[in-house]
C-alpha cells in the first residue's frame, strides 16, 4: 500500500498545503504513521494509537490523530483504497492505496463542526467520482 | 500534472526529501519507533487471547471492561490506547509489561536528541 495525495479539480493538493502548514516535527510524524500504515494497513496494524476508524457520519474515513505545539490538534483525513486488481486499475491505481485527502486543525477541547466534516466528506466523494483518481504527482 | 501510476509516489518523495533535515529526521524516526511499540504491544496481546482460544468479549468479562472497549483497542477503532486497560488485558492473559532499555547506544542517541530540540526550543 501507498501514499497518494488526492489534488483537487483547481489543481491544489488539500492535504499537502496542510501538512506544508504544520510544524516540522508535526508533518515528520504525520508521514510516519503513513509509512506505518502503509506497510502493514488496517487491521494487520492496530492503529499505534494515532490511527483511526471514525465512525458515525465520518464512516468509512480514517484519521490520523496528533496533539501539537500548544495542545493543538491535527487531523489528516484518508481513505483506503482496496479493490480487486481490475477495480483498482480502473482506478488508475497500480496496487492498494490510502488517499490522504485534507487535514484540519482545532484547538484543544473543542470540535469540528459538522460543516468541517462535511467539507471533507464533499472532497472524498469528489475523489472517490474519478476514474481515473486525480492523484498529485 | 496527474498521473496514476508513478511508482515513486509524491509523498515518498517528499518524505525523502524532508528527512535531509535532521529535526524532521529526528522527530519521524521518534514517531516511527513509537508507533511500532505501541502496535506491537496490542498485536502480541491479540495474539495471545487468540492462542488462549479467549474471546474479545470474554476478555472484556475478565477485566470488567464493556466488550466495545476491548475490540476498539484490537481494531484500530480507538486511539491513545489507555495503559491501565493494556496492562489489565496483559495480566488477564498470563503475561506481563515491561520497559527494557535499549542499547547504550541507543540511549546515547536518544540524550542527544533531547539535547538537540532543548536548544532548538530555546533558540
Amino acid at each position: 500500500m501507498v501514499g497518494r495525495y488526492y489534488q483537487a479539480p483547481d489543481g491544489t493538493v488539500p492535504a499537502l498545503e496542510f501538512l506544508d502548514g504544520c510544524p516540522g516535527t508535526v508533518d515528520a510524524q504525520f508521514t510516519a504513521v503513513l509509512d506505518a500504515v502503509a506497510a502493514a494497513p488496517h487491521p494487520r496494524f492496530s492503529g499505534g494509537g494515532k490511527w483511526e476508524a471514525m465512525h458515525g457520519t465520518m464512516g468509512g474515513w480514517y484519521e490520523i490523530r496528533l496533539t501539537g505545539p500548544g495542545r493543538e490538534q491535527l487531523r489528516l483525513f484518508c481513505l483506503l483504497e482496496n479493490g480487486t486488481s481490475d477495480e483498482l486499475a480502473r482506478r488508475g491505481l497500480p496496487r492498494p492505496a490510502i488517499a490522504v485527502l485534507t487535514g484540519m486543525r482545532k484547538p484543544r477541547r473543542t470540535v469540528f463542526p459538522e460543516r468541517d466534516y462535511q467539507r471533507v466528506r464533499e472532497l472524498g466523494l469528489e475523489h472517490q467520482q474519478n476514474y481515473q483518481r486525480r492523484i498529485a504527482t | 500534472m496527474t498521473s496514476q501510476m508513478l511508482d515513486a509516489s509524491l509523498h515518498e518523495r517528499r518524505r525523502d526529501r524532508r528527512m535531509q533535515d535532521p529535526q524532521y529526521r529526528a522527530a519521524y524516526e521518534q514517531a516511527a519507533r513509537e508507533l511500532a511499540q505501541t502496535d506491537a504491544v496490542i498485536r502480541q496481546l491479540d495474539s495471545l487471547r487468540v492462542d488462549l482460544g479467549i474471546s474479545k468479549a470474554e476478555l472484556a468479562r475478565r477485566v470488567n471492561r464493556n466488550a466495545s472497549s476491548v475490540r476498539r483497542l484490537f481494531t484500530a477503532s480507538q486511539v491513545r490506547p489507555e495503559l491501565p486497560l493494556v496492562a489489565a488485558l496483559a495480566d488477564a492473559l498470563g503475561a506481563e509489561l515491561r520497559v527494557v532499555p535499549r542499547s547504550t547506544e541507543a540511549r546515547r542517541a536518544a540524550r542527544e536528541h533531547d539535547r538537540t530540540r532543548r536548544v532548538a526550543d530555546t533558540g
